[in-house]
């Protein structure tokens, strides 16, 4: 056991690093891992050797594979089950074209411009499908555009975005066999089941010292993983289902959310990002930096051709329409996730999957920019003026002197 | 003279400092109070961190805003709270624009040259961009 302590503290005090670098320069936490990991693998790797970290240890893949699977049923749960009743037309229709244009357009890229092999040409695609869900969200905040029709139906589009990205990482790779339909009939069983069994359940045994509901949601998570692991699917697919299931029952129970993040972010996600991290090769990337400029260029104008075009149709003006492109052009934990599917079930190689983590990386950010600097739809702002607003503007009643709203969350 | 006064609060001691400093001056002057707190999210931000964090940043301010309001029920003034979301500096100008705010009033915290180099004060930018006067109480 002394080697497992020995690189479990090696781990542990990279995600200190980690914790440490995010909090001095105001970074995510799980890009911080990335980076810490990264560097952690190029330095351990040269000074001890490439094994030193022990990235592909099974211990560390099942603590990896558990904070990916957590952090994903917590995403889910995060949906607004109310919002999404009230936009999901323009959600869905939004949302669906913001996975497929990038879908068919990365993956055509990787294939005909990059030449990669179909698979790893589909995994490039359903990487780069993504919307960071996050970054729409703070920067809806930020603006106070999150109490607006307009922010409410771009973050309900986000969530369907992940839903084709979830979706098509579990069942394009999928052979479709038998198993595959005892999979999908297994989820049309257990959810709605879930959906009632659950809250009634934790009613009658919850809020204990036990933690059975952390107990009882681990299991359905490991359980509906090892299904679908067992199809050839992958388990983050039911993660993200069953979070979105119980987005308006467990998602709604603070106290219970809290302390699954205390387990995710304290002992499970940093194994997941320093190992995303540690497996990108920094030599590929500064080898060939054009085919990550490709693959950037390739997501953003993508979703520009699919969003922007539908934005429009649906009675957007260009502002908002340019604005809400850039903004579903972002991306970050699931392409990542997508990303170490593809280099752990040997659909991309490791250049391959290093191009992908640093194209999810670079498009978490540079759209944002982008976004905020040339297309943020100002009159959608709360009015800071008096006089009546203009047509098209945005409802939100004009302040007294001396008035604050409410807190804006 | 002033009749509407933002505090930018941080619940550090330099912005309790600030807050009690405004407090008098809202007294003496019959302003309505004001004061917002800002909740910073890490870059680009991640979904379950950014709520994690929206959550702590509720339940820590909102603590501190009561003890505030017994301060400034004290003194006869109704004290309105505000936690915000982004850039510090530029959610306290941009509340100060919604309070319509004659003055903001916050502490000076004197970071390390090295955060000051590397991620700015926030004193220096309300300084520079704010519309209306700025009082930083040391």
């Amino acid at each position: 056991m002394t080697h497992v302590w020995a690189q479990a503290s090696l781990w542990l005090a990279l995600a200190l690093v980690a914790t440490l670098l995010s909090i001095w320069f105001r970074i995510a936490t799980a890009l911080s891992e990335i980076v810490v990991g990264t560097v952690a693998q190029l330095v351990i790797g040269a000074l001890v050797g490439t094994a030193a970290l022990g990235a592909n240890e099974s211990w560390i893949t099942f603590l990896s594979g558990t904070g990916a699977i957590v952090l994903t049923f917590l995403a889910g749960a995060e949906l607004d089950p109310k919002v999404f009743r009230v936009k999901w037309k323009e959600a869905t229709v939004v949302g669906l074209i913001a996975f497929f244009s990038p879908f068919f357009g990365c993956a055509a890229i990787a294939r005909y411009v990059l030449h990669w092999g179909p698979q790893a040409s589909w995994l490039c695609g359903i990487a780069l499908s993504t919307t960071s869900v996050a970054v729409v969200y703070a920067v809806m905040l930020e603006l106070g555009l999150n109490k607006t029709d307009f922010g409410k139906a771009i973050l309900a589009a986000c969530f369907i975005n992940d839903l084709g990205t979830v979706i098509f990482l579990g069942l394009v790779f999928a052979p479709f066999t038998v198993r595959t339909l005892a999979f999908v009939v297994g989820c049309l069983v257990v959810f709605p089941l879930i959906f009632w069994l659950t809250p009634r359940f934790f009613r009658w045994y919850g809020d204990r010292p036990s933690e059975l509901e952390a107990k009882y949601l681990l299991l359905l998570l490991f359980g509906m993983g090892a299904v679908a692991a067992w199809a050839d699917s992958e388990a983050v697919l039911p993660a993200y289902l069953i979070g979105m299931v119980l987005a308006g029952t467990v998602g709604k129970n603070h106290l219970l959310v809290r302390r699954l993040r205390t387990l995710t972010f304290g002992l499970l996600t940093p194994f997941y990002f320093i190992r995303a991290g540690s497996l990108v090769s920094v030599p590929v990337l500064l080898a060939t930096p054009l085919i990550f400029l490709v693959l950037l260029l390739a997501k953003m104008a993508t979703k520009f051709v699919g969003v922007y075009p539908i934005t429009r149709a649906l009675g957007y003006v260009k502002q908002e329409g340019l604005y809400t492109t850039m903004l579903m052009s972002t991306g970050l934990t699931f392409g990542t996730i997508s990303a170490l599917f593809g280099l752990n079930h040997k659909i991309i190689t490791q250049a391959q999957y290093s191009h992908v983590v640093a194209t999810v990386i670079a498009s978490a950010v540079i759209p944002t920019l982008i976004a905020n600097a040339f297309f943020l739809p100002r009159y959608l702002l709360p009015r800071q003026s008096e006089g009546a607003p203009a047509a098209g503007e945005s409802t939100a009643s004009p302040v007294k002197s001396g008035q604050l709203n409410t807190i804006s969350e | 003279m002033y009749k509407a006064i933002l505090v930018a609060y941080d619940g550090s001691t330099a912005a309790a400092h600030a807050f009690h400093s405004a407090l008098e001056l809202a007294e003496r002057l019959g302003s309505s109070l004001g004061v917002v707190s800002v909740a910073q999210l890490p870059e680009p931000p991640t979904m379950v961190e950014t709520t994690a964090i929206l959550d702590l940043a509720k339940t820590h301010y909102e603590k501190d805003f009561k003890r505030l309001r017994v301060d400034a029920k004290a003194r006869a003034i109704e004290l309105q709270t505000h936690v915000a979301v982004g850039h510090a500096a530029d959610q306290i100008i941009h509340h100060s624009v919604e309070f319509k705010a004659d003055l903001i009033v916050m502490g000076h915290r004197g970071g390390s040259r090295m955060k000051e180099w590397l991620l700015g004060s926030v004193s220096k930018r309300v300084l520079s961009y704010a519309p209306c006067s700025v009082l930083i109480v040391r």
